[in-house]
């Protein structure tokens, strides 16, 4: 089944909707039920969104939601989702998988900030940039993303992965100040360059193939690796020290200075 | 203004000597009088028992710890939310819920006033502004004393008269209102990451000791002739093996005062523990209790700890570091320079485990074995015992045996070794009930002069009407009815008006904070003492007339004033 949800033109487009009724698995029942807050009013999804509805699925793996028109206020699309696949064709608000642990999100735009917060599982690929706290844990928040896999083909903001516990997460392009920070487990792969990463790390892998600015003084050199694709040689940190962190970094390039 | 005539209602009223009477109360601007005309609004109370708003002599609901938890706990933020409904706001948090959260489900409880049991003086604007969004309640706010540097440093001279003085200036400038005492020494000592285990071991550098600052501060509140006792957390908090100290702090109080106790110690539950360890700790309650009965001057709070999931937040900073080695969990460690400190810590008390099971005996036992209930005063602590809205669940289990047993059928077995609570008969009855949760407290805080916790002409028309029938519920069989009445009174009524009905809120309200100022002779007014004024602007980083909290931020004041005997 495939839903297809065009973003009917707003008066005023700068008003967040909240959406966390955006989730296949809603789908299977009929689409007037939900509502969705616009501002600080709730009203029916069909007042946001033209609806349309092709074909039909018995259970949620077999809905495939498509989202159209301008989404960039759309927030928490596919909150708690648990199969399906939900497909954004421009760019999509703040929240969009969180929780989420099965299913696919593909966005072809550019994803606002906390894109897979604490996600347990699932896949979630993003064509465009992310903004600041990509696949991170919310403030005050001991975990962050707990599984699954992430993927920014673009550039991500600052904090990306912080508190990540789990999964996988990759960046293409470039990040922010920060990423990595608080990370105990999963790997975190980052192409482009980033500032002061994994600081208070206590386990996991983080790989940066970029040029490290600030790189923390509180992790210790422990040796060379050749990165398999490519052949690459990156330099191995353990730490964070000061945290008796048992975290890896691997480098290719890095200044303590910022 | 509004007038109102409550009918029928069956009436509990402690103070006036009332132990259920089926009467008519009338309301007149906000106070109860003896008659009202005709065209006065009308409520039917019959078969509902009518009492007191209720009080809460020690909670956490105002102020920059508690929305510091409120920030570190996201997933207690996602418990609980409400959408914005006819005058309510939305609210969210189950431990530690937002304002207007706190406010509604106080006073779908009928509770009418509450005394926020530590505020840091420095952070006093926070907890005001936050008691500004407190609307349907009366406020009150402890203030912190225990590691005030002008304070200890009177203390080391045995300047009685000083450290009345510095605490008259600090409450009037605060808008505090009364003395509040956590760990004493201790938060000084945690600045040099020790602690004081208890009254007699000395703080560094200042060279006092913890019982030297309560009983220093004991006949200061007495000269201020404030309306509340000093207020006190004792040293050594949640230590297997701290009863003694408990009892300890307990011998320092004199008799000083006619009206009310001398010296009010909260949470006694997390402060009467025996053993040595985790591993063999159990249950004092019955010392502590029995210290309690000899002492007319000391009244309690039970400081109930319940199952389930609650935040604990406290001025005790080592204490919560303490817990942070345990659990591992988040911990947020907080100074407040020159004053106290704080901390918190996420907290999940389950019946798997031993201590956890121990703890909920000693709050119940201390309940039922302190003879008068108005020594002992019903409280969580809230929330670090667990939250407010779990009173109602103590309520039925002090008053049913049946309920107890059934609940400690499901504890972990090898608690019941170590408690007495199996073998304690005593159900509470309902005078016991309306006690413990109002007119107690009112004497306990001296607020009864303003109105409050009695139901007689003069008294604030503070009035919780309960959907139960008392004579016809027997309510060591049926606690399930007793509970389902106190989660959600029929009505409450808050300054004469009805603010909630059947759990639904009916008006925006505002709040009314409640502050002392003590009139001291001219020599020991600190705001004109040179070497307080020195030292203030030596050490604090803020300026002293930047200090006092305006009374702009109060919406509406109530200030008592009292002739201090300096």
């Amino acid at each position: 089944m495939r839903v297809i949800l065009s973003a009917r033109p707003r008066k005023n487009p700068f008003i967040p909707v909240e959406a966390e009724g955006i989730v296949p698995a809603r789908f299977l029942q009929p689409a007037e039920g939900i509502t969705v807050a616009v501002g600080n009013r709730d009203r029916p999804l069909t007042d946001v969104f033209e609806v349309a509805i092709e074909g039909t699925a018995t259970d949620a793996a077999g809905v495939e939601v498509v989202l159209r028109g301008d989404t960039s206020r759309v927030k928490r699309v596919g909150e708690y989702m648990e199969a399906g696949k939900i497909r954004v064709e421009r760019d999509i608000g703040m929240h969009c998988g969180n929780f989420m642990s099965g299913g696919e999100i593909e966005i072809l735009g550019n994803a606002d900030g906390w894109l897979g917060r604490e996600m347990r599982g699932g896949r979630i690929l993003c064509h465009g940039n992310a903004s600041h706290y990509c696949g991170s844990g919310y403030r005050g928040e001991k975990h962050g993303m707990r599984g699954g896999y992430l993927e920014v083909k673009g550039d991500a903001g600052d904090f990306t992965a912080e508190y990540l516990a789990g999964g996988e997460v990759i960046i293409h392009g470039n990040c922010g100040d920060m990423p990595g920070v608080e990370m105990k487990a999963g790997t975190l792969t980052i192409m482009g360059s980033c500032s002061r990463p994994c600081g208070n790390m206590t386990g996991g892998t983080c790989t940066i193939l970029g040029t490290v600015a600030g790189m923390l003084p509180t992790f210790r050199r422990a040796g060379t690796a050749m990165r398999e694709s490519g052949g690459i040689s990156l330099t191995r940190f353990e730490g964070d020290v000061a945290n008796r962190g048992k975290g890896t970094i691997f480098i290719r390039d890095w200044q303590y200075t910022l | 203004m509004t007038r109102l005539l409550i009918k029928n209602a069956y009436v509990i009223d402690p103070l006036n000597g009332i132990r259920g009477e089926v009467m008519d109360i009338a309301v007149k601007d906000g106070w109860i009088v003896e008659s009202v005309h005709d065209g006065a609004e009308v409520i039917d109370a019959r078969g509902c028992l009518t009492l007191p708003g209720g009080i809460d002599s020690h909670t956490h609901i105002c102020g920059t710890k508690v929305n510091f938890g409120r920030y570190m706990m996201p997933e207690d933020m996602r418990a609980g939310r409400t959408q914005r409904r006819g005058v309510m706001h939305s609210t969210s948090g189950y431990s530690v819920p937002t304002t207007y959260g706190n406010s509604y489900r106080y006073s779908t409880m009928g509770y009418t006033s509450v005394l926020e049991g530590a505020m840091a003086p420095l952070e006093a604007r926070h907890t005001h502004e936050e008691f500004a969004a407190t609307p349907l309640q009366d406020t009150m706010a402890n203030t912190l004393f225990d590691g005030n540097w002008p304070v200890m440093e009177a203390v080391r001279d045995r300047d009685v008269k000083r450290a009345a003085a510095i605490v008259a200036w600090t409450l009037a400038a605060v808008k505090g209102f009364a003395i509040k005492l956590t760990n004493p020494g201790g938060s000084e000592c945690w600045g040099w990451g020790k602690n004081v285990k208890c009254i007699h071991e000395t703080v560094p550098y200042f060279e006092v000791s913890p019982a030297e600052i309560i009983e220093t501060l004991i006949r200061a509140n007495e000269m201020l002739r404030l309306p509340h006792s000093v207020h006190l957390h004792c040293n050594n908090l949640g230590v297997p093996g701290n009863y003694q100290c408990t009892i300890g702090s307990m011998d320092l109080a004199p008799d000083l005062n006619p009206d009310r106790q001398s010296l009010y110690l909260t949470h006694v539950q997390f402060h009467a523990y025996g053993g040595t360890s985790w591993k063999d700790i159990c249950s004092r309650a019955e010392p502590v209790a029995h210290a309690v009965n000899r002492k007319p001057q000391v009244t309690i709070d039970m400081g109930q700890m319940m199952f389930g999931k609650t935040t604990t937040m406290t001025a005790d900073g080592p204490m919560e570091f303490n817990l942070y080695r345990l659990h591992h969990n988040k911990w947020s460690n907080h100074d407040v320079e020159l004053e106290t400190t704080s901390g918190i810590i996420p907290v999940y008390y389950s019946k798997t485990s031993v201590v956890n099971c121990v703890m909920w005996a000693i709050g119940l036992e201390l309940a039922l074995l302190v003879a008068s209930p108005w020594q002992c005063l019903l409280a969580t602590d809230n929330p670090n015992g667990g939250p407010f809205i779990k009173y109602p669940e103590i309520i039925a289990l002090l008053m049913s045996r049946r309920y107890r047993e059934e609940e400690l059928r499901t504890l972990a077995p090898e608690a019941l070794s170590r408690i007495t609570l199996p073998s304690l008969d005593r159900e509470l009855d309902w005078h016991d009930i309306a006690v413990m949760t109002r007119a107690g407290q009112a004497r306990a805080l001296g607020i009864q002069s303003i109105g409050k916790g009695h139901l007689a002409p003069g008294a604030e028309a503070d009035i919780a009407i309960y959907p139960i029938r008392v004579d016809e519920t027997d309510p060591s069989r049926q606690f399930r009815d007793v509970i389902r009445a106190f989660q959600k009174t029929s009505w409450t009524i808050k300054r004469g008006r009805p603010v909630a009905r059947d759990g639904e809120i009916l008006v925006e309200g505002t709040n009314k904070t409640v502050w002392v100022k003590p009139k001291v002779p001219d020599q020991y007014d600190m705001g004109k003492d040179p070497e307080f004024a020195r030292n203030f602007d030596r050490y604090y980083t803020v300026r002293m007339s930047n200090y006092p909290v305006q009374e702009l931020y109060l919406q509406r004041s109530l200030c008592m004033e009292s002739e201090a005997q300096l």
